[in-house]
Parts: structure tokens; C-alpha cells; sequence
């Protein structure tokens, strides 16, 4: 049951998807119904992402939407693919996001509300930095992002 | 020949056989006189109707509860709707309609199982991460909401019809031509399409008459027309390529075919292909005698018909006058014979003539009670049929007129809203004027002008009725100071 929910919620979302796709999105691939890639921009001229689009790679269990996607920024040469400059944004695109964990995800939620959160948490930053101890957590971490216990310090950004 | 008083309900099937075989042309509308109920209506359909029916609703039964509900679930987040789902009824977890839709009590309503399984996995509300507490308490979501769900339009996986979503399940129990039914063959464990169950059990495996393959009886069409390899072949007159089980149907009307003229039946012994048969029409020797013979024909076979109508009527008639004289001999011999056998002086006779007589009339009578008791139940059942339906209809149309009236009410609501405080502000903005007015006044022209000026802050401060009553005269200002003072 949970796995035709999965593909079938994942086929309502991707047909709505490929219908009317919201500014600043597009859908890369979507070949089946447990990895999808989509581009996304800023919309606004915030000058620390002016002219850059990053990737973002989404990874479905058969859980979802009961459980959230996985979501990281992946990085590309060709065409370059930044990670993006954020103080919740490790450089190996682990997002620290409430939205994507456990506690902070609700089923409501879908593909394109977290392209819109991720568009306005990058929208609204103003510093050009790295978490704290992100060289530590990427050289360490071998852990998936949605295990990985966050501390949400400041749900402002 | 019957016995000349043998009622007419001892032949009945014979006689409307005879009548419906023999008379095509012929609507019979009149019923010869005495004929009984059960002979009106076509007996062979009434039998067949009759010595089945019991056995359909078994079935019914049978296969409602069990067979066709497992091999036939209907998987509701899979349904196709004929139009765009308001938003509204869109269940924000599975976004399709609300499949027995339920509401927590924060008032959000989710599919009754959508919840269940979100709850599992996080005890909040998906919405609003209002606590929600194992065991929710999730009420059933209001009538007009599983109404509106009821009516929405959806495809038939199965023929493509679209049907209010409540009545699918009804759909594909009982109509639905295209859905799969248990074969008619208890024996056979298959299914074929309602369409075919008249046919009997189709799951024998037959050859291809075409390719030689071994397919079943009811694949068969299919393949002949899809996918067998033999399936095609060149027509030997026009050359284009047809189905090989389609063959007949275009040598109907295949053009280069040759036919024999339209009148061939009359002595035109013309022969062409089918396309040219137009130009011989034109030319033909028959072309004005042929519709003359057959406007004929068709009279004579009027008459025919009409004639043998007749003659049964009469043969009818005949047994019926019969049966009358032999009802009145009846009676007058009873009253014979029980002064005879008083007498002792019974013919033998005579008494084996009655006995048979007053069985057959009330084997009669009873005949036409049970047909006539057949009749009122068919009646019956008819009426119940039929109010069955209008009450559907009734409620189908009811629905979305309640819907509207709601719809109206709040929006009547939200206009009268706006319309009180749309007054409420004029009130208050006649009464800031006012208030202007006044204090610009009683600054500029009055004689006591420091005097005045001040009472009238006092009093304004003091009591606020006097603030919304309209402009005071000086003479009333005044009185006001002095019983004060
Ligand atoms: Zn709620
Ligand atoms: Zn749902
Ligand atoms: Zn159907
Ligand atoms: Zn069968
Ligand atoms: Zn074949
Ligand atoms: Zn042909
Ligand atoms: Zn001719």
C-alpha cells in the first residue's frame, strides 16, 4: 500500500509538475519515482546568487509522503552547478532544513514547497559563509542527510 | 381438435407462438379475446424469465459478497475524473479526492486512511502541527462534503462511461458490459465481460481457422483481428487488403465484386461488379416493374399474415362458445343429475361427461387467478422499480441545489457584513464631521466664547450620549449650564 501511495502521489505531483512549473524551477529528470533532479535560481537579485543555478537531487523512499525526501544540492561542472553559499548549507549540500527533517516534515507538504522554501531560505540570506565546523562534518559525516540529528539554532534564516 | 370444451388456457403456448412466428409484418396490439394474461406477453420470454430468475439472484447475491469484490476492488486514488476536482475536495496528502474523508479536530479534513497513516509516522495534524493525541478523534466529514465527493463524475476503468462516483461500485456489480463477471459455466473458474455471459462458457481452447494457433474461445476475435499473423489477406476482386473474419462483410459491399441486378428475383439476369450496378439501375428492363412487384409483395404478405390473424381469432371464438354452451349444459344437467340419482336411475354416461366438465372451468378460473395475481406482482415490481429510480433523481438533483443555496448564504452573509460595517463607518464618519463642525464653531462665532467652549469639553468628556446626539442648539447649551450651576 505505502508503495503505490508513494508512486501514486509522486505521479500527481510530477503531472502537475510538468503542467505549470513555478518561476525559477526546472525539472531536469524524473525517470522514475525514487530520484528526481530539478535546477533552481533565486529570484530576487540577492548579489551572492546572482547568475547561478544550483542542482538539487531529490531521493524518495516508499514512505513518502509519510516521510520526507531526501534533498541535497549536488555540484556539476558541466553545466556548472554551484553548491550554494549558506550558513545551513554544508559544501557537500547536506541542507540543514526543519522542513526536510523527521519533526518538521508533514505529508502537506511536496516537491514544489520545498523548491519554494529552499528559493526563500537562499532569497533571505545575507551571509557568505559555510556552517560552523563544516570542514569537520564533511570530512567525517558518512551518515544519510534525513539521520542526521540537526540543531535548528536559528529558524529565522 | 381439441375437445369442444377445453378452455383457451390450456393451449396458451401453441396459440401465441403460432401468432408471433407467423404474423412478422403484424404488430399485434388486440389480444384475442380470452386469451389469459400469461399468453399476452410473449410466454417464451415469460418462462424463460421465470424458471431463471431465482437463479440470477443467487448469483447476485453470491458474487456480491465475495468474488467480484476481490477481483474487482476499485481503487478509488486511481479514478479518472471526467472534470477538474475542486481544489476543496482535494485530499492535501494523497492530492486526489477525498476518499472517505474524515476531519480532525483542529477541522482539517484528510482521507480516513491518509490520516491513519500520517499519524503513524507524527501525532500532528499535517496542517497546522496541532497535536493530535493516538487515539485521534476524527469525525465523519460533513454530509454535504461526501455528497459533493458522491457526485463527482469518473470514468469506468472498464467501458469508459462516466458515472457519478458513488454508483461505480453498482456500475461494474450490475451494467457494466465491459466489466469481468464469473463465467455463466459453474464449473469454469474464469471470467469473461458481462457482454458475453449470454454466450455460455467461451474458455475452451479452440484453433485459429486463420493461423492454426491455439487460443481461447474468447480471445479469438481479438486475435483474428489484432494479432494474428494470418490475419490479413488480399480481396481476390479488389485487391486491397482486408481481415480474413471480416471477409463476409466486405464481400457485401465490395465494388468490384460481381452481383446480380436488384431485380434478379423478377427475371433480370444482368450481372456486373457492384460498382457498376448503378448505371444498369438506369437501364434495367425490370427498374419500373421491380418496386411495382415489390410494393405487391409486401401486400400480399400483409394480407397473408391478416388472413391467418383472422382465422386463429375465430378457431378462438369457436372453442369460446363451446366452452359457454358446454358451461350452460353443465349446469342444467348438475341439477338433472341429482334428481336422477334420487331416483337412482343415473346414466353412466352422462356422469362421466360432468366430472371432467366443472374440473377443467375451475382449472380455468384458476389459471386466470394465477395469471392475473402474476400480473399485479410484475406490476408491482415495476412501481418499486420506478420509485427507486425517482428517488435517485430526486436526490441527484437536490444535491448540488443545496450546495448553491449554501454557497448563497454565505455569500449573502459576507454582504451583509460588509454592509454593516460599511454603515457603521459612514456613522462614525458623519459623527467625526459633526464633532468638527461643532468645536470650529463654538471657537469661532460664539459671544461667551471661553465659557461655552470649555462647557462643551466638559460635556463632551462626561458623557458620550451627548457626543453622538446631532449638533446642539446655544439655547439647550445653555439651559444645561445653568441647571448645573
Ligand atoms: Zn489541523
Ligand atoms: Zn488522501
Ligand atoms: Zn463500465
Ligand atoms: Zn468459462
Ligand atoms: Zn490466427
Ligand atoms: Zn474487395
Ligand atoms: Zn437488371
Amino acid at each position: 500500500m505505502a508503495t503505490t501511495l508513494a508512486t501514486k502521489r509522486l505521479s500527481k505531483e510530477l503531472a502537475k509538475i510538468t503542467d505549470i512549473m513555478p518561476d525559477g524551477l526546472t525539472l531536469v529528470s524524473a525517470t522514475d519515482f525514487t530520484s528526481w533532479t530539478i535546477d533552481l535560481t533565486v529570484l530576487d537579485a540577492n548579489p551572492l546568487y546572482l547568475n547561478q543555478t544550483f542542482r538539487l537531487k531529490f531521493l524518495f523512499s516508499d514512505k513518502y509522503p509519510m516521510e520526507p525526501p531526501e534533498v541535497v544540492f549536488v555540484s556539476l561542472h558541466e553545466p556548472p552547478r554551484p553548491i550554494p553559499m549558506h550558513p545551513h548549507i554544508y559544501s557537500n549540500g547536506i541542507i540543514c532544513l526543519d522542513l526536510l527533517g523527521q519533526n518538521g516534515w508533514s505529508p502537506v507538504q511536496n516537491v514544489q514547497s520545498i523548491c519554494v522554501s529552499l528559493q526563500s531560505m537562499l532569497t533571505g540570506n545575507s551571509k557568505n559563509e559555510r556552517p560552523e565546523g563544516d570542514t569537520a562534518f564533511v570530512a567525517t559525516n558518512r551518515q544519510r542527510p534525513r539521520d542526521i540529528n540537526f540543531y535548528y539554532h536559528d529558524d529565522k534564516v | 381438435m381439441p375437445p369442444p370444451n377445453t378452455p383457451v388456457a390450456h393451449t396458451p403456448r401453441s396459440l401465441s407462438v403460432d401468432f408471433t412466428e407467423s404474423l412478422p409484418f403484424h404488430n399485434i396490439t388486440v389480444p384475442p379475446p380470452n386469451t389469459p394474461s400469461s399468453a399476452l406477453d410473449s410466454p417464451h420470454h415469460n418462462r424463460q424469465y421465470r424458471s431463471r430468475a431465482p437463479q440470477v439472484v443467487e448469483e447476485a447475491v453470491e458474487t456480491d459478497s465475495s468474488e467480484i469484490d476481490e477481483s474487482q476492488h476499485i481503487d478509488y486514488r486511481a479514478l479518472t475524473y471526467a472534470d477538474t476536482v475542486n481544489e476543496n475536495l482535494i485530499c492535501p496528502i494523497c492530492k486526489v479526492a477525498f476518499v472517505d474523508p474524515v476531519d480532525t479536530e483542529c477541522e482539517h479534513t484528510f482521507c480516513k486512511e491518509c490520516i491513519a497513516h500520517a499519524l503513524e509516522h507524527n501525532d500532528v495534524c499535517p496542517f497546522d502541527r496541532n497535536p493530535l493525541p493516538q487515539p485521534a478523534t476524527l469525525t465523519r466529514s460533513h454530509k454535504i462534503v461526501i455528497n459533493q465527493l458522491d457526485s463527482l463524475l469518473v470514468e469506468c476503468s472498464s467501458c469508459r462511461a462516466h458515472v457519478p462516483r458513488s454508483m461505480l461500485r453498482n456500475h461494474l456489480d450490475r451494467y457494466c458490459k465491459e466489466a469481468l463477471v464469473d463465467c455463466p459455466d459453474k464449473g469454469c473458474l474464469q471470467q469473461v465481460r458481462r457482454k458475453l455471459v449470454d454466450q455460455g462458457c467461451l474458455h475452451n481452447n479452440i484453433a485459429c481457422p486463420d493461423c492454426e494457433g491455439i487460443h481461447q474461445e474468447v480471445a479469438m476475435s481479438k486475435h483474428r483481428e489484432e494479432s494474428c499473423e494470418e490475419r490479413q489477406r488480399q480481396c481476390d476482386h479488389c485487391g486491397t487488403n482486408i481481415l480474413r473474419c471480416k471477409q463476409t462483410q466486405h464481400e457485401e459491399e465490395c465494388v468490384e465484386l460481381i452481383v446480380p441486378c436488384i431485380w434478379v428475383q423478377y427475371g433480370c439476369e444482368h450481372q456486373c461488379k457492384r460498382g457498376e450496378l448503378n448505371l444498369h439501375k438506369l437501364e434495367c428492363n425490370f427498374r419500373l416493374m421491380g418496386p411495382m412487384a415489390d410494393i405487391l409483395r409486401k401486400e400480399i404478405q400483409t394480407l397473408q399474415s391478416d388472413v391467418r390473424y383472422l382465422t386463429d381469432k375465430e378457431q378462438l371464438q369457436e372453442r369460446r362458445i363451446k366452452f359457454l354452451e358446454g358451461g350452460q349444459r353443465e349446469s342444467h344437467r348438475h341439477s338433472n343429475y341429482e334428481e336422477w340419482s334420487s331416483q337412482a336411475l343415473t346414466p353412466l354416461a352422462d356422469s362421466a361427461q360432468v366430472e371432467p366438465l366443472s374440473e377443467s372451468t375451475n382449472e380455468y378460473l384458476l389459471n386466470l387467478l394465477g395469471d392475473q395475481e402474476r400480473r399485479i406482482s410484475q406490476l408491482s415490481s415495476a412501481l418499486t422499480e420506478l420509485e427507486g429510480k425517482q428517488t435517485m433523481m430526486l436526490f441527484n438533483e437536490t444535491v448540488p441545489i443545496k450546495n448553491q443555496i449554501a454557497e448563497l448564504q454565505s455569500n449573502q452573509q459576507m454582504t451583509s457584513m460588509h454592509i454593516r460595517w460599511f454603515m457603521n463607518w459612514r456613522k462614525e464618519d458623519q459623527l467625526r464631521l459633526q464633532q468638527q463642525q461643532r468645536r470650529f464653531g463654538g471657537g469661532g462665532g460664539c459671544a461667551g466664547g471661553s465659557g461655552g467652549a470649555s462647557e462643551s469639553e466638559v460635556d463632551g468628556g462626561g458623557s458620550s450620549s451627548e457626543l453622538a446626539t446631532p449638533r446642539r442648539s446655544p439655547d439647550s447649551l445653555t439651559r444645561g449650564l445653568v441647571t448645573k450651576l
